[in-house]
């Protein structure tokens, strides 16, 4: 099969990664089936040692699969590799990659070399991209004197030179705060935006990174997929009844006679004073709602009509996805280090000091 | 908004899985090779620089010459040129063979960037060897300069009009070849292994040392490791170099006893026996090291070794 834009952007049939490890082998995937359509911007999340960084290792030709087959844009991984370097491109979080020596302008035209790029052409997409990811200042600064989230803006710049139809982002914030992180988040939001088509695959194991940029999330545990969907559809899944915050002008009689009103689960009254300390002093009413199906608010807005009442406030509460994480796994995210050390569950090398994943069985 | 001055439509542009070959190629060698001499010449740091590549081999080549004086005395006067080209052109030998070895190991510890470079369209080779050339040139410096020493401070008789050109011009692009050839089986070892790995180079270098004719003819050696040195490109690159600069001079090959005798008849190599042997040797260990690579790096993209960082 060759490669051809009506091919799906990424598909993996059985991926299966084993490492073999003493004491005993690590099986960093076991059966992954996914499929990724162009323009789609995906988001593997999973916590450490989920086998995030192996499947994205496998899918960006780094690494061999021990089982199963996976295309880029109908390109095999494991036979097609250079046509599929050509098309694609990867960026890595959480480490301080550069030669130090160079300038941050010759780095990224010494790989738009390697690309393939014109000197001329080189050049002139790489203060192209200084420019787009903000380094003009640092432009002709050394690698090595450059800050950590300046170092991955020009690592974004490097994973832009080839305009590459699919972009791989292996946890791309890890290590980052909060504005360097939020930083890049844009800059990756705004190279998808600009030209329709253009497809990311994101790991990840901050759950909001996850929820703000993936139209569609697998979840990733233990080397499996536990599930796949938008993120709404995600937290609908675990999300049986509707949860609204009902903030209210004053409520005659409580919230009992919410409660009794149709397709109503419960009306607990949260709390009894204005969210702002220093607004003035009212009789406000806070209700945490709780309803069957969201058709059941129009009811209740009507009744409080009746009630003498008026929204002051209304909003809906949703799962996160780590209560979806929950659901699914029995365990929150921050669980997963200690029960992975416990049960000897796998360590992705590149997130968690490498235990020497040295033999594929 | 980025667009990187792109336009859709562009971008699925089927020929962009093919690349362009032979210039894709030589575009990233010539870059390669420009990043390995900025980097590994330190020129930032002049002094590291003299200590590496002029100290270090010029010093070697002058401890084995007050050696030889103090043990063969005066005789030893007329071996200087057989010491100071074997030395001089060692150090470059050292330096060519480390050279890929030491640029995974640095790409892959020191600065992270080997996975980047691997999964670039380019060839992961190509851009090993333009890393490797820019150590070659430096080693190839350093053996002049010892060379230098040699004429100038040591008195070795040396006459531009006495040198074998046409020999010389062979055997030094045969030798660059094979020193090539075997800095790449080198980097696919390393491939494979630790960062404590940064020895092995000049390891392998150092007991080839003993059996390639560097520093004293292999007639001494016992015959199994006359063999051996038979069979190097190394040791035939050396021989020509010396018979190329130094025509007539003492052979790091033949003399009375030694195996080529035995198996030739005479007593040392003419020049087209040199060029034969080290162009059928060189053609051996650079068709082995293209084997050697190919198979290690399968080895280590299939075990997971490219990016694998040991912490340094």
């Amino acid at each position: 099969m060759s490669g051809s834009i009506q091919a799906p952007a990424i598909d993996a049939r059985g991926i299966t990664r084993v490492y073999k490890a003493k004491p005993k082998d690590v099986t960093a995937l076991a059966g992954i089936d996914l499929e990724v359509a162009p323009g789609e911007f995906f988001g593997l999340l999973g916590p450490n040692g989920a086998g995030k960084t192996t499947l994205i290792k496998i899918l960006t030709t780094l690494l061999l699969p021990s089982a199963g087959t996976a295309r880029i844009f109908g390109f095999d991984v494991a036979t097609e590799t250079r046509k599929i370097r050509r098309i694609m491109n990867m960026v890595a979080g959480g480490e301080q990659s550069g030669y130090g020596i160079l300038e941050a302008r010759e780095q990224l035209w010494m790989f738009s070399q390697f690309y393939g790029l014109g000197a001329r052409e080189g050049w002139r997409r790489v203060d192209e991209l200084i420019d787009a990811v903000g380094l003009a200042e640092q432009r002709n600064q050394r690698v090595s004197t450059l800050s950590t989230g300046q170092r991955q803006k020009m690592n974004f710049a490097r994973g832009l030179l080839n305009d590459p139809w699919v972009f791989f982002l292996d946890e791309p914030t890890l290590g980052l705060d909060v504005s360097a992180a939020r930083s890049v988040r844009e800059l990756i939001v705004g190279w998808r935006a600009a030209v329709p088509g253009r497809t990311v695959l994101l790991t990840t194991h901050y759950m909001a990174e996850a929820d703000e940029l993936c139209e569609r999330i697998a979840i990733v545990d233990r080397g499996r997929i536990l599930a796949i969907g938008s993120p709404a559809e995600l937290k609908r899944r675990v999300q049986r009844e509707s949860i609204f915050r009902l903030e209210l002008d004053r409520l005659a009689g409580g919230p009992g006679g919410l409660a009794r009103l149709p397709g109503v689960v419960s009306a607990v009254a949260a709390l009894n004073a204005p969210a702002d300390p220093d607004a003035p002093v009212r009789q406000a009413v806070v209700i945490n709602l709780v309803l069957r199906e969201d058709s059941a608010l129009a009811g209740v807005v009507a009744a409080l009509d009746g009630l003498g009442a008026h929204i002051v406030a209304l909003a809906k509460s949703e799962p996160s996805l780590e209560d979806v994480f929950v659901e699914l796994v029995g365990r929150g995210f921050d669980d997963n280090e200690e029960a992975a050390r416990s049960n000897e569950v796998p360590v992705e090398p590149h997130e968690a000091g490498q235990p020497d994943p040295e033999e594929k069985r | 908004m980025i667009d990187a001055g792109l336009v859709e439509g562009e971008r699925f542009d089927p020929g962009r899985a093919r690349g362009r070959g032979t210039i894709d190629l030589l575009r990233s060698f010539r870059t390669a090779a420009a990043l390995g001499w900025k980097m590994e010449a330190n020129w930032t740091d002049p002094v590291l620089f003299f200590i590496y590549s002029v100290a270090k081999p010029v010093a070697s080549a002058l401890i084995l010459v007050f050696m030889l004086q103090v043990i063969a005395g005066p005789a030893g006067i007329a071996l200087r040129p057989f010491v100071i080209v074997g030395s001089a052109l060692w150090s470059f030998v050292v330096s060519g063979v480390a050279g890929l070895a030491w640029a995974v190991l640095d790409d892959r510890e020191r600065y992270r960037m080997l996975k980047y470079i691997y999964v670039s369209p380019s060839s992961f080779i190509t851009i090993l060897l333009g890393r490797g050339i820019a150590r070659l040139a430096v080693g190839a410096m350093g053996a002049g300069i010892t060379l230098a020493v040699g004429v100038i401070v040591l008195g070795v008789p040396f006459n531009l009009g006495d040198i074998d050109w046409l020999l010389l011009a062979i055997v030094l692009v045969l030798g660059a070849v094979t020193i090539c050839a075997l800095a790449v089986v080198m980097a696919a070892v390393c491939l494979q292994t630790r960062q404590e790995s940064w020895d092995y180079p000049e390891v392998v270098v150092g007991a080839l040392f003993l059996v390639v004719g560097a520093v004293f003819p292999l007639s001494v050696l016992p015959l199994p490791l006359q063999a051996f040195g038979l069979v190097s490109p190394l040791t035939w690159w050396i021989a020509g170099v010396r018979q190329a600069l130094f025509p007539g001079g003492p052979s790091s090959i033949g003399g009375p006893g030694s195996l080529w005798q035995q198996l030739a008849g005479t007593l040392n190599p003419s020049a087209f026996e040199v060029v034969v042997a080290l162009l059928l040797s060189g053609a051996v260990v650079t068709l082995a090291s293209a084997i050697l690579f190919r198979s290690g790096e399968a080895r280590a993209k299939d075990r997971g070794l490219i990016d694998r960082t040991t912490g340094s």
